[in-house]
């Protein structure tokens, strides 16, 4: 598949699921998302995104942690795969570098 | 539904509809939700939960949609479908024109259907309503039925038969001069009625109570038209309207303008009480109005009618022996009055034409097979551009079935947008429709009933048209197909065939029955009827002012020069004539004939020529009152010679005169060409005086009616002369004839025209796959004559096998649609016309291949076989 492109909603669902260790499955992370980045989604949605980035390589999941909220049924947990944590630094530090090279006063126009 | 409740549904939904791998996890997901929800004592808790859990049905992670050969196609493509349209622009149009055309036909049909089926349909009692007819025997003793029954019938049925006849009613069609102040106007359709009118009919009140509102002597209900014709705005309720000068009538109700699907029509509703005065009205032998009564089963009425011929004997037996004849009597339910083919004497009802409607429905239906199977046609001749297609897909893995799934898409995809234009179209059309059939179709979409007519339609549509090529297409072997680039056809050339031989057979059918439908009205146009029809104007003696004056105003009108004659009599030709059985001196049964009761100028007037004997003379006073003469065919009914039938005496019953015959005219079509001449008195009577007949100067007409109308006011002051030119209502009585022509005639051009469409694609179709062959043919000096030829000469046998289908059915109809005239053309003697259908036809296909064709013909041979 060459370079991936991440969308800007599935480098925040990423990102996300790096938050919630553990805990990243389908439910947290639509609160997280809506707490953190004010972005409502409903699960149906979330499951596509969800399941693209896994395509994609970004994730791996599991089935585990059967509650009695859940009626006995074992959630779906997700973890970022290397690929998944190697693209997000990718990002983060491309964009990092590119902050740098803004010059000051031209940040300063823009926090007015 | 509860929280729980509602849990549990949406458990179950997921688990049926999405695949099972993802069930837990989902159901999960959801349950989790909804306590989490619940706990949160979240608002809009429902609409919040349902919208997570109607997110989860999506293709992703639906059962339905198995990601087994990924990425390679849907169930139905939609933008491929729109490709593939775009792509053969021609044929898409062709299709798109056709089905276009045959849906709003059909379209147009539906609501013709829907409204003729409406009549009398929303009288709340249909089912028990009868109305009375009466059977009676001609010369022959063969029966034929009458409308028109007499006052006494309704009283007497109620005494007799007081279980079963639960109500009566008795109705006078009547016409007549209404006046309100100074608006005066001649009305057609006057009813006079029995009271209980508007409770035995359904016929809805807008003012007034139905049980009462005809119950005074005077009492008229008017339609809401009429109430703003005479009053405009003002309350109609309490005005005094004058009939004929002479009566009046208090306005007691005002009935809605009722939907006009009903057999009475009518705009005014008087009491009958008038009438019930009138000696004639009491008794059985003064037919002239209509009785219907109310039964509760139609067990019931049929008991009734066993009951009839020992009630007629209980009334009439004594009559019946007098006058040598008798009658029966019948009863026709109101559910199938409008649509009884009958031929009543005497019927002044509104009927239905069940063959005009079967007509129609099956050239609407023609024309939409035709479009369907130049769908078919096209689509298979199309198939070896779409094979490479199919074999690909097949390749990479697509189920057959998804490809049939495929290409019945697009033809839904086609039919659909026809459907919507034909609907579009036929309501911008239908002023036009109903101008061009003379009819009144109400086109009503809201209803829920043409909805579910369109879907019907829409399946039906794409299944004819849009099954068999689906099937066709997926079914090609994909290794054939990739290795060939061509399809392998089987035998489904037949079927291409045989739909063109049907398409060209319908094409050909219609022509040659409009052909011979407008030589049998052009022989019924030229044909001498026996008596002058030119220039005569009929003026109908319609009220007591006439009538009493009758002498002064023919006298006025025989001093001008511009009147050459002058008549009045029961009836013109054409128009009414009394039917009785006549006893002749010296001959046992009686002989029943049709009568003229005139002055003694009618056979002047119509240029009706004597045979034997002598005419009517002026000079011999004694023709008022004692003579008659007779036609030809009631000369040879008697079994006489004209010599021996001259100076006989008859008896004419119902007026009871005894005349003499005095003389012999020549048979003449009185009655149109619908019917053999039957037997026909001519006396010289002037006590039924019904209509004038003025032979005009034809040199200035519009004189001539003026002098006529000066006349007619100086006889009748206040009463509007109403009248008409003889040759014109003569002209009427094929009016239905020459509406089947003129809807045989349009829908035989649409046909054709479709079906040459069809040809069309087919051709081209046809020369681009065999453009190499004819590049090679070319080349070795065939001409672009002859290469037209080849193309041309499959389908220039096609139109010939359908020539040969087309004729004996054509045959067939023509023949039953003759049947109507006892004078018609002969089917023989115009055998040329059946050889013009299938040329007319073959030409026209021709030029079509040819214009196609003439392309690929004509162009470089270089070019085509150049590529390899």
């Amino acid at each position: 598949m060459g370079k991936s492109n991440l969308g800007e909603f599935e480098e925040l669902v990423l990102l996300t699921v790096m938050i919630l260790q553990k805990e990243a499955y389908i439910l947290k992370i639509k609160d997280e998302l809506l707490a953190q980045a004010k972005r409502k989604s409903a699960m149906g949605a979330l499951h596509v995104t969800l399941s693209r980035l896994e395509e994609k390589g970004f994730l791996t999941s599991d089935m585990a942690g059967a509650t009695k909220e859940r009626g006995g049924r074992r959630k779906r947990i997700y973890e970022l795969t290397a690929a998944g944590k190697s693209i997000l630094s990718e990002i983060h530090e491309t964009r990092n570098s590119m902050w740098r090279q803004i010059p000051n006063f031209a940040l300063k126009l823009v926090h007015v | 539904m509860s929280d729980s409740n509602a849990a549990t549904f949406s458990i179950r939904l997921i688990r049926k509809l999405c695949k099972p791998e993802l069930a837990e996890e989902i159901e999960g997901n959801l349950l989790e939700y909804h306590s989490m929800l619940k706990e949160q004592g979240a608002s809009f808790f429902f609409i919040r939960y349902w919208y997570e859990v109607f997110n989860y049905l999506r293709p992703s992670l639906l059962k339905l949609f198995k990601h087994k050969h990924k990425g390679a196609m849907f169930i139905f493509n939609p933008k491929v479908a729109f490709r593939n349209l775009l792509k053969y622009r021609a044929t898409t149009s062709i299709n798109l024109f056709g089905f276009i055309i045959g849906l709003t036909s059909v379209i147009f049909l539906y609501f013709y259907l829907e409204n003729e089926l409406s009549y009398d349909a929303f009288h709340v009692d249909k089912d028990k309503i009868y109305r009375v007819f009466r059977t009676s025997f001609d010369g022959n003793g063969d029966p034929y039925p009458v409308a028109p029954t007499s006052g006494p019938y309704a009283p007497a049925l109620m005494n007799d038969f007081p279980e079963t006849v639960k109500e009566t009613n008795r109705v006078i069609m009547e016409r007549g001069l209404v006046t309100f102040g100074s608006k005066s106007f001649y009305e057609e359709d006057l009813i006079f009625a029995d009271a209980n009118f508007f409770t035995f009919f359904s016929f809805p009140l807008k003012v007034g109570n139905p049980s009462t509102v005809l119950s005074g002597a005077n009492d008229v209900v008017i339609s809401q038209n009429i109430a703003k014709k005479y009053f405009g705005d003002d309350d109609p309720v309490g005005k005094v309207l004058q009939i004929d000068n002479e009566y009046s009538y208090t306005v007691s109700g005002v009935f809605d303008n009722f939907p006009d699907k009903s057999h009475l029509q009518f705009d005014m509703v008087f009491s009958i009480e008038l009438f019930k005065s009138f000696q004639w009205f009491k008794r059985w032998f003064n037919h002239g109005l209509c009785t219907y009564i109310k039964v509760n089963t139609p067990a019931e009425a049929r008991y009734l009618e066993s009951q009839f011929p020992g009630f007629m004997d209980k009334y009439m037996g004594e009559e019946f022996k007098k006058v040598g004849t008798r009658w029966e009597l019948s009863l026709e339910s109101l559910e199938e009055l409008y649509f009884n083919d009958i031929q009543y004497e005497f019927d002044e009802i509104k009927h239905g034409n069940w063959t005009n409607i079967l007509t129609l429905g099956g050239i609407a239906l023609a024309i939409l097979f035709i479009a369907c199977f130049n769908y078919i046609n096209l689509s298979i001749a199309q198939s070896h551009k779409r094979a490479k297609e199919v074999g690909v897909r097949k390749v990479l893995g697509v189920y057959k079935s998804r490809l049939v799934f495929q290409f019945i898409g697009e033809s839904i995809l086609i039919v659909s947008l026809s459907i919507l234009i034909s609907v579009a179209l036929s309501e911008l059309l239908k002023v036009q429709f109903n101008e061009y059939f003379d009819l009144q179709v109400i086109f009503n979409w809201q209803d829920v009933k043409i909805l579910v007519f369109l879907l019907c339609l829409f399946v039906f549509v794409v299944f004819t048209s849009g099954l068999y090529p689906a099937m066709l297409l997926s079914s090609f072997d994909p290794l054939k197909v990739l290795k060939t680039g061509k399809p392998v056809f089987g035998k489904n050339i037949f079927v291409r065939k045989g739909l063109v031989i049907l398409q060209f057979s319908v094409s050909i059918f219609l022509i040659i029955a409009t052909s011979l439908i407008y030589f049998q009205l052009n022989f019924i146009k030229n044909r001498d009827l026996g008596f002058d029809q030119e220039a005569i104007l009929i003026v109908e003696s319609n009220n007591s002012l006439i009538d009493e004056n009758y002498q002064v105003f023919k006298d006025l009108l025989n001093a001008d020069p511009l009147v050459k004659n002058v008549t009045s009599a029961s009836g013109e030709p054409g128009g009414f004539h009394d039917n009785a059985p006549m006893e002749v001196a010296g001959i046992l049964e009686p002989v029943r004939m049709h009568s003229v009761f005139s002055d003694i100028a009618y056979l002047e007037t119509f240029d009706i020529s004597v045979v034997a004997g002598r005419a009517f003379n002026a000079d011999i006073v004694s023709d008022r009152t004692s003579a008659m003469m007779i036609n030809e065919s009631a000369v040879r009914s008697m079994g006489l010679t004209p010599e021996e039938a001259i100076g006989r005496k008859v008896k004419e019953p119902f007026r009871q005169l005894e005349r003499t015959i005095i003389g012999v005219f020549q048979d003449y079509h009185f009655e149109g060409l619908k019917s053999e001449i039957s037997p026909l008195t001519i006396v010289a009577w002037e006590e039924d005086t019904r209509v004038f007949a003025v032979k005009l100067d034809a040199t200035d007409l519009r004189a001539a009616v003026q002098v006529v109308e000066d006349a007619y006011d100086q006889a009748a002051p206040n009463f509007p002369m109403r009248s008409r030119f003889l040759d014109d209502s003569i002209a009427e009585q094929y009016l239905e004839e020459k509406k089947q022509a003129k809807i045989f005639t349009g829908f035989a051009t649409l046909s054709i025209l479709l079906a040459c469409m069809g040809v069309f694609g087919l051709a081209a179709f046809s020369a681009q796959q065999r453009q190499k062959e004819l590049g090679i043919r070319k080349v070795l000096g065939a001409t672009i004559n002859q290469v037209i030829l080849i193309i041309s000469r499959e389908f220039l046998i096609l139109v010939s096998v359908a020539s040969l289908v087309a004729i004996p059915f054509s045959w067939y109809f023509i023949d039953y649609w003759l049947e109507n005239f006892a004078y018609r053309i002969s089917i023989l003697n115009n055998w040329p016309v059946f050889l013009i259908g299938g040329v007319v036809t073959t030409m026209i296909a021709f030029l079509t291949i040819g214009l196609k064709t003439y392309k690929t013909a004509a162009g470089n041979p270089t070019e085509i076989i150049r590529y390899e």
